[in-house]
């Protein structure tokens, strides 16, 4: 099968410089205009001028947190497509954006982010978002097994509840707590904590490493779980660790940047159509595709509208959606069907 | 090889399957027949370890099956059931996955002799040729044979299959049970599950009939497919007669025109046998 | 270092005056710069009229795109909007003084400080008397405590006259209107509450800091003047909503009234003044004018 491999091989390279590349021209590229020569000599001269402040402090963590949360929910995107064998699903179908969205309401009504530091903010959503996955996880079990079906149901259900109480919550809260409220639900790679950033990556990181401890499992999975048991999976097993994966990688992510929607729902999808639904190349090329088009995303969104800056989720949706729609059309292959 | 003990096992508070005893040789080859809602089906699950029995156990070369791990189950058994199509993967990906059960633990990638075997398996079910085709192009018949080629691919000493030829024309139902004869003459332990009567008469050369969860006769074709036995589990009038080219039992269905055509002379007849 | 145990002690001297004028003189030019901020940037519309009240508008590098007034302002380079700030346009001004209202988003303030510039935050007042301690404050801070005070003190002295002028009067039921679907109306904790008792009426609002109300509500309590800001043009439509319950002493007086929204938002201590005035011949329509200007005499 070595032509197989070479092909992955070439496909991850691929990926891998078009990432870079978008890191760079994202590097270069925003609403204050460095000219493009400027740059080189702006990184020699080293700290000190407020341009290197721009690119280093500004853009850059945006670039890598970018990275970090594109990487992981295309990640968290894969798995759950592969285990529930649904094209629909996508890391905030379980319900989790809903219950982060809700622990950063009730920090933000509480006023607790300002009592006891923005570092709050983040952990609440954190919180929150356990707390579903928690939640979903527990009403899912019956005797041991984990119903598939049961899972989304529910999770869509809570996530319902949740948009339901964040909206009473914006309904009695004051008018700086609501515009508090709606921006990080928006979504903004913007984070002053390196702590936190470090923390995404790194999360982002070992997901993606432990994920390809399941490659083969996931590819079983695809012919159903009861096949999957006959090719000797441990189905019951792998699907709580894969789930707990899942809900990891986009509870971070939810936590420290908000929701930023369809780069785990179309990333996986639109990678389908080129390298095919084999995991072990599926994996890592969802990852570095998602990390890009965040990356890209985001820089449309602070440039387009210079000086304002767009909420990211807009744009992943926009563009997401579309590129998505268009490719559908183009290629006769749908995924996950009969 | 397989000895199935006392075994009760069903779904939730509904026990399918009361108190089963049966022992399967190495280089066999039995079918299970039955009306519908008997067990067949449920049987199956419950050697492969997919239900846990109630009551009893099942002891494959002479160790429990829940002993065993998952993985070490799926290298001593597999299964050909009905519903195992992957539209979007190619022949060839499609049988190395019955590679999965040997994988070593950081493996990622098929090794040569992972590729050798499978290779072999589409020889045998005489699929090599289909290789490069996508699995969603392919007909009822070649998919089914696919679906072989990947349980070969995992070197099982006993193979399941739930009803392979249901849903084929003629032409390949024999295609495939030829195949399983001659898998059979190389070694391999198989139990079939089969709802045509003739079919499983004509290869089996074991038969096991289950009524309502319930072991109802074990036997040759010869002993089990008899009219009175097929009458009572069934519940429809047939005729039995010997089949003129391969001397085992055949079974012939009478329809309710037949019946009242020939009204008495029918019963006599049989009476006669 | 140096060797003191010189001989000479009029070197010794010498040296050590030098170093004390050197010292000194670093001391007063150094603090004279640092002592008031002279890039600063606003990110809000009523602190880029009240740095303009303080005469510091040459120090101003940076404004919102909603600072509309005084109307010099929107020359300035614009740096977002008031709840997102663009930062790359922030450093790029080199600021050494940014304020950030309580509708900046938090994250992009904590961003600020990391970077090493000084954010003050100005919570938004909830009456008069904050309104007049953030002008005080600010007025510290950009070094012109002075005139912030004289600002204070004349507007001081207007409400306390309108105060006096009013307090004979009889207290008309009012209703002020900031927002529709959902009803929005000023509570009675908030500075347009102040601008009610002050003018000398009730407010029927709600308790609390919550503006939320039901129409039902708003006919039991029966304002005799409903005061609507016009928010684009909805105003006009709430105009004609209210008008359709003729129980209401307002309509049947015909004391539905529309102010401009940005009279009512985010005031100075001098735009407060000026719209108490026009608050006051609102409610009051039958007080003479000049009774406004006489300086008050009665405290």
């Amino acid at each position: 099968m070595d032509k197989r491999l070479f092909k992955w091989l070439i496909w991850i390279l691929i990926l891998a410089i078009s990432l870079l590349a978008v890191g760079l021209f994202s590097l270069c590229i925003g609403s204050s205009g460095i000219p493009f020569k400027r740059i080189v000599s702006v990184i020699f001269e080293g700290k000190g001028s407020a341009e290197y402040s721009i690119l280093f402090d500004i853009r850059l963590p945006r670039i890598i947190l970018g990275f970090a949360i594109g990487g992981a929910l295309s990640l968290a995107g894969v798995i759950l497509q592969g285990m529930f064998r649904n094209p629909l699903v996508e890391p905030y179908t379980l319900g989790i954006s809903g219950g982060a969205a809700l622990g950063v309401c009730l920090n933000i009504i509480f006023r607790l982010h300002q009592t006891f530091g923005i570092f709050t903010l983040p952990l609440f959503g954190f919180l929150g978002a356990s707390l579903v996955i928690l939640l979903v996880y527990s009403l899912s079990i019956k005797g041991g097994i984990l119903k598939i079906q049961g899972l989304l149901l529910t999770g869509v259900m809570i996530s319902f509840i949740s948009s339901s109480l964040i909206m009473l919550i914006m309904a009695v809260s004051r008018v700086e707590d609501l515009h508090g409220i709606v921006f990080w639900i928006m979504g903004s790679l913007e984070e002053p904590n390196w702590f936190l950033i470090k923390l995404v990556v790194l999360v982002s990181i070992v997901g993606l490493i432990i994920s390809y401890v399941f490659c083969l499992d996931l590819n079983a999975f695809s012919l159903g779980e009861e096949e999957a048991l006959h090719l000797g999976i441990n189905i019951e097993r792998t699907k709580r660790l894969l789930f707990i994966l899942a809900s990891l990688l986009t509870g971070c992510s939810v936590s420290v940047a908000g929701i930023i929607g369809f780069v785990g729902l179309v990333v996986p999808h639109f990678l389908r159509m080129f390298v095919g639904g084999d995991h072990r190349i599926l994996l890592i090329s969802s990852f570095l595709s998602g990390a890009g088009f965040l990356i890209f995303c985001d820089t449309l969104a602070r440039t387009i509208i210079s000086p304002m800056e767009l909420p990211v989720g807009v744009i992943t949706g926009i563009l997401g959606g579309s590129l998505f729609v268009y490719a559908l059309s183009r290629k006769q292959v749908l995924i996950g069907e009969k | 090889m397989l000895e199935i003990k006392n075994l009760t096992c069903g779904y939730n508070s509904r026990f399918l399957l009361k108190d089963i005893n049966l022992k399967v040789e190495k280089g066999e080859l039995i079918g299970i027949i039955g009306p519908n809602g008997s067990g067949k089906t449920t049987l199956l699950r419950a050697i492969t370890g997919v239900i846990r029995p109630k009551k009893g156990k099942i002891l494959l070369e002479k160790k429990n099956i829940e002993k065993f791990s998952f993985k070490e189950l799926a290298r001593k058994i597999a299964v050909v059931s009905q519903n195992s199509v992957a539209n979007f993967m190619t022949v060839e990906e499609f049988v190395l996955l019955g590679r999965i059960p040997h994988r070593r633990r950081l493996q990622f990638l098929e090794t040569e002799f992972d590729e050798r075997i499978a290779e072999e398996a589409m020889d045998l079910t005489n699929t090599l040729q289909l290789k490069g085709r996508f699995i969603g192009d392919l007909s009822g018949g070649e998919r089914q044979l696919v679906v072989i080629a990947r349980a070969l691919a995992q070197e099982p000493g006993l193979l399941l299959l739930d009803e392979p030829t249901s849903h084929l024309d003629i032409a390949h139902q024999v295609k495939i049970l030829d195949l399983i004869k001659k898998l059979n003459k190389n070694g391999l332990t198989v139990i079939i599950v089969l709802h045509e009567l003739n079919l499983a008469s004509q290869y089996c050369n074991r038969l096991i009939l289950l009524n309502n969860g319930l072991l109802y006769k074990v036997g040759s074709p010869g002993e089990v497919l008899t009219y009175q036995i097929i009458e009572e589990v069934y519940k429809t009038v047939v005729v039995v007669r010997e089949n003129p080219i391969s001397s085992k039992p055949y079974v012939f269905l009478v329809s309710e025109e037949e019946r009242q055509k020939r009204g008495e002379s029918v019963y006599a007849e049989k009476k006669g046998d | 270092m140096l060797e003191v145990r010189s001989k000479k002690p009029e070197v010794r001297k010498i040296c050590f005056l030098f170093t004390v004028f050197c010292c000194s003189i670093l001391c007063i030019s150094s603090h004279g710069q640092d002592k008031f901020p002279q890039r600063i940037i606003s990110l809000g519309p009523s602190i880029t009229e009240e740095l303009y009240l303080l005469g510091v508008e040459n120090k101003i590098v940076g404004v919102t795109t909603y600072c509309q007034r005084p109307p010099q302002a929107q020359e300035i380079e614009k740096i977002g909007t008031v709840i997102e700030v663009n930062l790359e346009k922030v450093i790029s001004l080199q600021p050494n003084l940014v304020l950030a209202t309580s509708l900046t988003n938090p994250k992009a303030k904590e961003k600020l400080k990391n970077l090493g510039i000084k954010v003050i935050t100005f919570p938004s007042a909830k009456n008069f008397r904050e309104i007049c301690e953030q002008f005080l404050e600010l007025g510290k801070i950009v070094g012109r405590e002075k005139e912030a005070e004289e600002i204070v003190y004349r507007a001081k002295k207007t409400v306390s006259s309108v105060k006096q002028k009013v307090k004979e009067l009889p207290k008309p039921k009012v209703l002020v209107q900031v927002g529709a679907k959902p009803l929005w109306v000023a509570p009675k904790d908030s500075f347009v509450n102040d601008f009610i008792e002050i003018a000398g009426g009730i407010n029927v609002g709600p308790s609390g800091e919550n503006g939320l109300y039901s129409r039902e509500k708003v006919l039991k309590q029966n304002p005799d003047v409903i005061i609507i800001t016009t928010m684009g043009i909805a105003g006009e439509e709430e105009k004609k909503i209210w008008q359709k319950y003729k129980t209401l002493n307002a309509v049947r007086n015909n004391r539905i009234y529309i102010i401009d929204s940005y009279r009512l938002c985010s005031p100075t201590p001098v735009t407060f003044v000026e719209t108490l005035k026009e608050i006051v011949k609102i409610l009051h329509p039958f007080v003479k004018e000049h009774q406004c200007t006489r300086t008050s005499e009665h405290q």
